[in-house]
């Protein structure tokens, strides 16, 4: 298989300020969220970052998506540098997290247009996915409804169509199903098991573990900004459930940060 | 350049389909119509009361003076010396607007007071009023100027202007011209400011606090194509918006001037050269405002802290609006006009009074386009930056 993403070696650090300092009764005026963190992706298949709240997950899923810098190291999105061609990174990756909201006053289907604008995709082909993706996800029953209108699970949905207008090769979903019903969330699974089909490499965050034992082909755990283990599923469970793995690999490092 | 187009449509679609911004956008020139109105109306009121009957006690009036209040429509009723308390009770109770009081013989006392002497005391006369009835009070401002005059027609040595009614030899256009290069720069700078720090602050402020612009920010677009976008659209909707409420201002002028219908600030005196170059200033000290507006916009992390820290920059541009209208005439030196905003407020004065080289509009042309390439560079690195972008 072909490594499509490699990450080597990712760093990010923010300051702190004084008064965060006496509330974490440290001296470091810096906080290292991603400590040199290394990773690859093969082509095809769902590669999980599995870790507590505030353990990098979502900072590392955001350098990689060129949205933050990294202070040190560099990843590589399908032949492109995040640090050398960001423009080239976001034109092949699709990005989804909480943070990225859509215009209250715009509707599904201008977002969708608009975004496939900025991608520059060809009408034809743009109205042609947009009726597959809308009709999957059962937006073009409120294709014409206000963002501000929408419920949580179609905003949700409505983000993660408008951020694969471009049919990337790389998706990469920070907390794919955090805030979701039951039944929005299979709908995300099952689509981006469907992606994976398509041949689309998927990198997703998560702290839930049976999501990771669900989806994921690899996986990372992340602790403390520090990637603690890396390997196949297969591999990681072979000798305990993944959870166990988890709070033993917790206890071991998660010391260090006290 | 595609990009920069998409961006720009997808504002244009933002601010029209939105009947609530449009409105807002037409609601303050309705306002400066009706409230310049209203002041006009106000004023000529004042100026000239409404068909009241003041009424006006006089004791001992002689003749030559009721002659001369009946000229200008005041009946005197003539009351005998010792009703005065009565008269003052009256007035006091807003009965009466007026006491006068003359000496027996008026007429003959100033027939015999010589100026040359001054021998004695001039006749006097004694006028009641109550200065906090705007009735007495005119009638009391209008009886003494008429009186003033009286008694100036009595010595008469010599008149000004006696017969020629047109011994202001400036035109109608120069009247025209001084009146709204006076006020017009000021105005529309203020105008087209305010009408581009609500829009950018909406549109940057407001994008990044939703959390919207961080998505536009994922997309391949290019920071520069999103700053120029940006931009571009937003001075084009500030034009309009500076555009209405411009038109609402000229067409309240004359309404503001008393002058109702008698054409004394006429707008078709300018040519459509003025207009031209007055479009090309103005449309290009907007894209030096909104450029300014934006980068605080971009660098505020709310709303709320956007409009206060656009305060400051109001607060100059006000000032800057202001220089137009003192300052005896516009400066002719190009270098003037290269300094930003202050050379527009200057071009418009000139060109509103007529006065100007068109070398000097051209220059500062030059200088907003300058100033506000910067303004969209530095746009375009704070778009870059994750911590003007990101940090909370």
């Amino acid at each position: 298989m072909n490594v499509i993403l490699k990450a080597d070696g990712l760093t990010k650090t923010f300051s702190l300020s004084a008064k965060q300092q006496k509330l974490q009764n440290t001296k470091k005026k810096v906080i290292t969220a991603a400590d040199h963190v290394s990773f690859e992706a093969y082509n095809g298949e769902i590669f999980g970052l599995l870790g507590p709240n505030g353990a990098g997950k979502t900072t590392t899923l955001r350098m990689l998506a060129t949205i933050i810098k990294a202070d040190e190291g560099d990843a590589v999105v399908d032949g492109s540098s995040i640090k050398s061609e960001p423009d080239t990174v976001r034109s092949k990756i699709g990005f989804l997290t909480s943070e990225l909201k859509l215009e209250d006053f715009f509707t599904p289907n201008y977002l969708f247009d608009f975004f496939s604008k900025i991608h520059h995709i060809d009408p034809v082909t743009s109205q042609e996915r947009k009726r597959k993706l809308f009709e999957k996800f059962g937006i073009d029953k409120f294709a014409e409804v206000k963002v501000a209108n929408l419920s949580t699970g179609m905003k949700q949905k409505t983000s993660l169509v408008v951020s694969i207008v471009h049919d990337p090769n790389i998706i990469i979903f920070d907390e794919p199903t955090n805030g979701l019903d039951v039944i929005t969330a299979k709908v995300v699974t099952d689509f981006l098991l469907e992606l994976k089909e398509q041949g689309k490499t998927i990198i997703l965050s998560t702290h839930i573990f049976s999501l990771v034992e669900k989806l994921c082909d690899r996986a990372g755990i992340i602790i403390d900004g520090k990637m603690v283990a890396c390997d196949t599923l297969a591999n990681l469970t072979a000798e305990k459930p993944l959870e166990d793995i988890f709070f033993d690999l917790y206890s071991e490092n998660a010391g260090g940060a006290e | 350049m595609k990009n920069i187009i998409t961006i720009m449509s997808k504002e244009f679609t933002r601010f029209f389909t939105d009947k609530r911004m449009v409105l807002m956008t037409i609601l303050p020139a309705v306002l400066i119509y009706v409230v310049y109105t209203f002041m006009g109306t106000m004023m000529a009121r004042v100026v000239l009361p409404d068909e009241y009957a003041t009424r006006v006690f006089a004791v001992n009036a002689p003749a030559s003076i009721t002659q001369v209040l009946q000229a200008a429509d005041i009946r005197i009723e003539n009351i005998g010396a010792n009703e005065t308390p009565e008269a003052k009770e009256r007035l006091i109770n807003k009965e009466a607007d007026l006491l006068m009081i003359f000496p027996a013989d008026f007429d003959a006392l100033v027939e015999v007071y010589d100026l040359q002497t001054a021998a004695g005391p001039a006749p006097n006369i004694e006028m009641y009023f109550l200065s906090t009835e705007p009735n007495s009070a005119t009638a009391y401002h209008q009886i003494t100027a008429i009186l003033d005059l009286y008694e100036t027609s009595l010595v008469n040595k010599f008149d000004i202007n006696r017969d020629n009614t047109n011994a202001d030899l400036a035109t109608a256009e120069d009247v025209a011209a001084s009146i709204i290069s006076m006020i017009m720069p000021m105005l529309l700078f203020i105008f087209l400011f305010s009408g581009c720090m609500g829009l950018a602050l909406e549109s940057i402020t407001g994008e990044k606090e939703r959390g919207t612009l961080a998505t536009l920010l994922v997309s391949p677009l290019k920071r520069s194509e999103l700053a120029i976008g940006k931009i571009l659209s937003l001075a084009v909707l500030s034009f309009l918006s500076g555009l209405v409420t411009a038109i609402a201002t000229i067409l309240a002028l004359p309404n503001l001037m008393g002058g109702g219908t008698d054409g004394m600030v006429d707008v078709n005196i300018y040519s459509i050269t003025d207009y031209i170059l007055l479009a090309l200033i103005i449309l290009t000290v907007l894209l030096v405002m909104v450029a300014m507006v934006s980068i605080v916009s971009a660098f505020a992390k709310t709303l709320k802290e956007a409009g206060q820290a656009t305060m400051p920059l109001m607060i100059v541009v006000m000032l800057v609006g202001v220089s137009g209208m003192f300052g005896g005439g516009v400066p002719t030196e190009p270098f003037y006009y290269m300094i930003p905003l202050y050379g527009s407020v200057q071009s418009m004065s000139g060109i509103f009074s007529l006065e100007y080289s068109t070398v000097n509009i051209i220059v500062a042309c030059i200088s907003n386009l300058v100033f506000a390439c910067i303004g969209g560079y530095i746009l375009t690195k704070m778009f870059n930056s994750e911590k003007v972008m990101f940090s909370k």
